[in-house]
């Protein structure tokens, strides 16, 4: 709470079970690969204060468990985020082929803006790929996201698929795209100073409260 | 995948003596384990990492030949790769590697020597009582109960915690009377959906102890065969990935077999519908854990209210795997312990205590204003905090019995209805801790032994695997424990019927008797009047 940041964004990791979403979380706020990870039952939560474009934002992550029969209860928590790495691995055709029901959940249930990008986890085991760079980006395409091959075992990518992420919602609230006011958005100011400089929209979407109210 | 499955079937048990020669006596020391206690959660998992990052975290090798590597070659292939440490200890003990006392390599499990030891001879007086338990077993479960609960609340001494943990939750029974079926499940092929995900979880179970800490090692082969089986015994549950750290507990206590009877009544025993699809139960549980801290600690409920943090937020891990991987480890055992006496009472006793604990009192709260800071120090207990015997303490003394547990559970199914319609899970079906086990088990001899009058027992479902439930009606609820007869009920219930018989049989003769000399008592009678 101490920090300070202008913005707060609501996180999730979403995908199948052994993907590496834990390890992706733990190489983004540790900066080290997670030798002896568990594997998530139930969710898991991360921070970090990043810099982006000039804003300090404050992710906030959470990590879900991957196994199917967990999504009963994880579900419930994709309300309100603002962001999502949709988690596949390119050694694993089977992850990949979930990747609709995935995309299905966190579209109808976190928001139909949220901004997701798609991550192929374990880049460094491209000898027993499955799942070809071009089918995924083509997949991505069609569904309208980002897309990025990432290894949390090296580290590579990680910090790019959070920042992208963040920078595409910083922009969408730039373009009033997104209204980091409205409900369930998965944003927040983090700081009164920048509601001050935010007031014409910030000041009407007041108004609007106390009309309702 | 079929490598390791036909490896497991035929492979050798633990300790076998085949297994040594793929091990190169070559491999390098472990690093020191840190012994120094971490000051903070941060501070523990880079600890932890940086054990074994030094050597493994570089070589891609090392993961690629994570999953698939359940043959002994693979384990010599590993020998320069951190992540085979403990495989020597585990096969020939000469190698020094300096595991806690309970087989912890490292990480935030692993305890401190400075921890304080039973004296030797409490602790040798305490293995005979429990020996002469052992002796008498089913005579102290119905006569003196209380004296086994009290015995397993100071701890089960470490050399005999194995067969008091099967003769506890009567797993020991089960293995004796199902011989061969664990084999038998063992040659089923098993489904691939199962086994994929199975795989992927078997370096991840405690890989910090010396038993699970090889790839493809034993440990992670015995939680294999394990796991599989019980797909195949339950092809209508399945696997649930946390039931991987219950068995690998069990495994640390007790051989493949028995661990696998013992997994099967903790999942149907002791928390039914934990690790079913859906997971209804655990969510249930939930409500009902968040009811009971309202009861025993209404500041830390408030506070958890105020920033909408769910039971399922926190509760999950720790109630499907038994604080395993939430404790340090003397306090698992000890939460074990009681937990296979007294049953789930205890794990909701101890999620309560340790609320109490973290969010007790006006200042913890101070420090974690906020949901995410409230949840970091949730899901982050420093093992410095807890202290064995104070935690076993409070849990001991924490007012929370079955009867209430099943009182909450009858609110927070009615509420469940109302809300979310329709439940599948039935918590009439949970035995809490041995002594309902027991009776459980002596009903069902019952029915089975009962003849003309099995009929009394008809409330009570048959028993076996392939039992299907009634639905759940509100009594079942309230009242799990609806008496069938005993034998000796049955004795007297018959008693009576003969003795109803009996009189039935005297009356009508002696009503008939008293008519016939009636008539003969009256013919003079009428003849008399007649001549009058």
């Amino acid at each position: 709470m101490s920090e300070t940041y202008d913005f707060l964004f609501k996180f999730l990791v979403i995908g199948s079970a052994g993907t590496g979403k834990s390890c992706l979380l733990h190489q983004f706020i540790e900066n080290k690969f997670k030798q002896d990870s568990n594997h998530t039952i139930g969710v898991e939560f991360g921070s970090r204060v990043v810099n982006v474009g000039g804003k300090t934002v404050k992710l906030q992550i959470w990590d879900t468990a991957g196994q199917e029969r967990f999504r009963s209860v994880t579900r419930s928590y994709y309300r309100g985020a603002a962001g999502a790495l949709l988690v596949y691995d390119i050694t694993s055709r089977e992850t990949y082929n979930a990747l609709t029901n995935w995309l299905t959940d966190a579209r109808t249930l976190a928001s139909p803006n949220i901004v997701i990008i798609l991550c192929g986890n374990k880049k460094d085991l491209d000898a027993d790929r499955e799942v070809t760079f071009l089918e995924a980006s083509r997949f991505a395409q069609e569904n309208e996201l980002m897309f990025l091959e990432t290894s949390a075992l090296t580290g590579e990518n990680v910090e790019e698929g959070f920042l992208k992420c963040a920078r595409t919602i910083l922009n969408k609230i730039d373009s009033g795209e997104l209204d980091p006011e409205r409900m369930g958005s998965g944003i927040q100011y983090g700081d009164a100073s920048l509601r001050q400089l935010r007031q014409p929209r910030g000041s009407t979407a007041q108004n609007k409260q106390q009309c309702s109210c | 995948m079929a490598e390791l499955s036909a490896l497991t079937t035929s492979g050798p048990a633990p300790g076998d003596p085949r297994a040594a020669p793929s091990i190169p006596p070559s491999s390098p020391p472990l690093p020191a384990p840190n012994v120094s206690a971490p000051e903070s959660p941060g501070e523990n998992s880079i600890a932890k990492s940086s054990l074994c990052n030094d050597n493994a975290a570089d070589t891609p090798a090392a993961r690629s030949a994570s999953l698939m590597s359940g043959t002994l070659e693979s384990l010599s292939g590993l020998g320069d790769d951190g992540s085979s440490i403990g495989s020597d200890s585990e096969i020939n003990g000469l190698t020094v590697r300096r595991t806690d006392r309970y087989g912890f390599l490292g990480g935030s499990q692993y305890s401190d020597s400075s921890e304080k030891e039973t004296r030797v001879e409490v602790a040798r007086q305490r293995e005979v009582k429990w020996l002469d338990m052992f002796r008498h077993w089913d005579k102290w479960i119905k006569h003196r109960f209380q004296k086994v609960k009290l015995r397993c609340r100071k701890g089960i001494p470490s050399s005999l915690r194995s067969r008091a943990w099967q003769l506890l939750s009567n797993s020991q029974e089960l293995l004796e009377a199902n011989p061969g079926k664990f084999e038998e499940l063992e040659r089923e092929p098993g489904e691939a959906k199962w086994l994929d995900i199975i795989e992927k979880d078997l370096h991840r179970q405690f890989p910090f102890h010396e038993m699970f800490a090889a790839r493809g090692g034993h440990g992670q082969q015995d939680l294999f065969r394990i796991l599989k089986a019980y797909t195949i015994y339950r092809p209508d549950e399945g696997y649930c990935q946390a039931q991987a750290p219950v068995a690998a507990v069990l495994l640390m206590h007790m051989p493949a077999e028995q661990a696998f009877w013992c997994l099967v009544q903790i999942c149907e025993k002791y928390l039914p519908g934990y690790y079913s699809a859906g997971l209804e139960a655990i969510q249930l549980d939930g409500e009902i854990f968040f009811s009971l801290l309202r009861r025993t600690c209404p500041m830390a409920y408030r506070h958890l209210k105020k920033f909408k943090i769910d039971p399922i937020l926190y509760m999950t891990e720790w109630f499907m795997c038994i604080f395993s991987r939430t404790l340090p480890w003397a306090c698992v055992l000890r939460v074990w312990d009681m937990f296979f006496c007294e049953g789930v009472k205890i794990v909701f006793r101890v999620g309560l205590v340790l609320l109490k604990q973290m969010l007790g009192s006006v200042d913890k709260l101070r420090e974690v204003q906020g949901m995410y800071e409230t949840m970091e120090r949730l899901r982050n207990i420093s093992p410095d905090s807890i202290r064995e015997e104070v935690l076993v303490q409070e849990i001991i003394m924490l007012p929370v019995t079955e009867a209430l547990i099943e009182r909450e559970c009858t609110v927070q199914v009615r509420k469940w209805r109302e809300s979310r319609g329709e439940l599948t899970h039935q918590p009439g079906r949970r035995l809490h801790g041995t002594r309902a086990v027991y009776e459980c088990k002596r009903r069902a001899a019952a029915i089975s032994s009962g003849g003309s009058f099995s009929f009394l027992g008809s409330s009570v479902p048959p028993p076996g695997p392939l039992r299907k439930n009634p639905p759940l009606s509100g009594h079942q609820v309230s009242a799990p424990a609806s008496p069938a007869p005993t034998r000796r009920e049955r004795f007297s219930i018959s008693l009576f019927f003969a003795c109803l018989f009996l009189f039935y049989f005297l009356f009508f003769f002696l009503f008939a008797e008293s008519n016939s000399r009636g008539w003969k008592v009256a013919a003079p009678e009428s003849a008399q009047t007649k001549r009058r």
